[in-house]
């Protein structure tokens, strides 16, 4: 029992989406902090994980405490402008079935938020749609 | 002025009643000492007069249920459905993390609440009753 790995739960979500738009049809997707140069009018994915509250969960102060820590990972889905939302939608249904309920590697994922569309796209040009996901997980001291 | 804050407190418990061990995953504990009221007001009075009589202690431990398993949280929390139960069980309830600061008695879990509501973290909350001599060092 330790300290929480920020990384590795961020790992753990980066991880499974990586995997997952590596997949055909392959899908670029770019993580917090990264330089990307989206090609025009294709479809790509932006993830960021951020980590919220912690509360405490058992007594102790030390050996054997627990605490909460939970985040959110935004992921936003840009597809070409001006031909409808289908393609977002099924990079969102992707996204969505990758982690709705499940519990891996300590990280549970409620189930997720969206795809909300997003009235002003950033960068503009695209169409945008959102899926956001509230994760918990544990901190063992 | 030192202050203590709820997670400074913590649950030991030996079901034989010898060697306590730390209940994991603790989330609160509560307990009432109450002592009898024997009522001594002489006839004419004009106030009522009171001695302490009997005295007993109860409260509740508030776990979270973590599948532990071959340790003193797992009797902790099947405690009340064994039968022929002695009532010899060790209980100590720590107000700080130092491990001086307690109320430490002899007594027995008399029930437990189990329950799964979907969303929030499964809880086990055991009630107990004193029987003997409760000890505050506090």
């Amino acid at each position: 029992m330790a300290a929480l790995d920020l990384n590795a739960i961020r790992a753990v979500i980066e991880g499974r989406l990586a995997t997952e738009l590596a997949l055909a049809p392959a899908i670029p997707v770019v993580f917090h902090n990264m330089a990307y140069t989206p090609t025009p009018s294709s479809t790509w994915v932006q993830c960021q994980v951020s980590f919220g509250n912690n509360n405490y969960v058992t007594m102790g102060t030390g050996a054997g405490a627990s605490n909460s820590v939970i985040g959110v990972a935004v992921i936003n889905i840009f597809s070409a402008k001006g031909v409808g939302p289908g393609a977002s939608l099924i990079v969102a249904k992707r996204i969505r079935d990758l982690y709705v309920r499940i519990n891996t590697s300590g990280v549970r994922f409620d189930p997720p938020i969206g795809p909300e569309v997003v009235a002003t796209p950033s960068p503009e040009g695209y169409f945008q749609t959102q899926v956001r996901l509230t994760f918990e997980t544990f901190e063992d001291l | 002025m030192a202050f203590f804050r709820g997670e400074q407190g913590s649950v030991k418990f030996d079901d034989a009643g010898s060697t306590t061990a730390t209940i994991a995953s603790t989330r609160s504990w509560s307990m009432t000492i109450e002592k009898d009221v024997l009522e001594t007001t002489a006839l004419g009075a004009t106030y009522k007069s009171n001695v302490g009589g009997l005295i007993a202690g109860s409260g509740t431990v508030e776990l979270i249920y973590t599948a532990s398993s071959a340790d003193e949280t797992n009797v902790f929390i099947k405690a009340a459905n064994t039968a022929t139960d002695q009532g010899v069980a060790a209980f100590e309830l720590f107000l700080d993390t130092t491990g001086t600061k307690k109320i430490s008695f002899v007594g027995l879990i008399t029930s437990a609440d189990y329950g799964a509501t979907v969303g929030e973290l499964e809880v086990i909350t055991c009630n107990f009753v004193t029987s003997g001599t409760i000890t505050t060092s506090i």
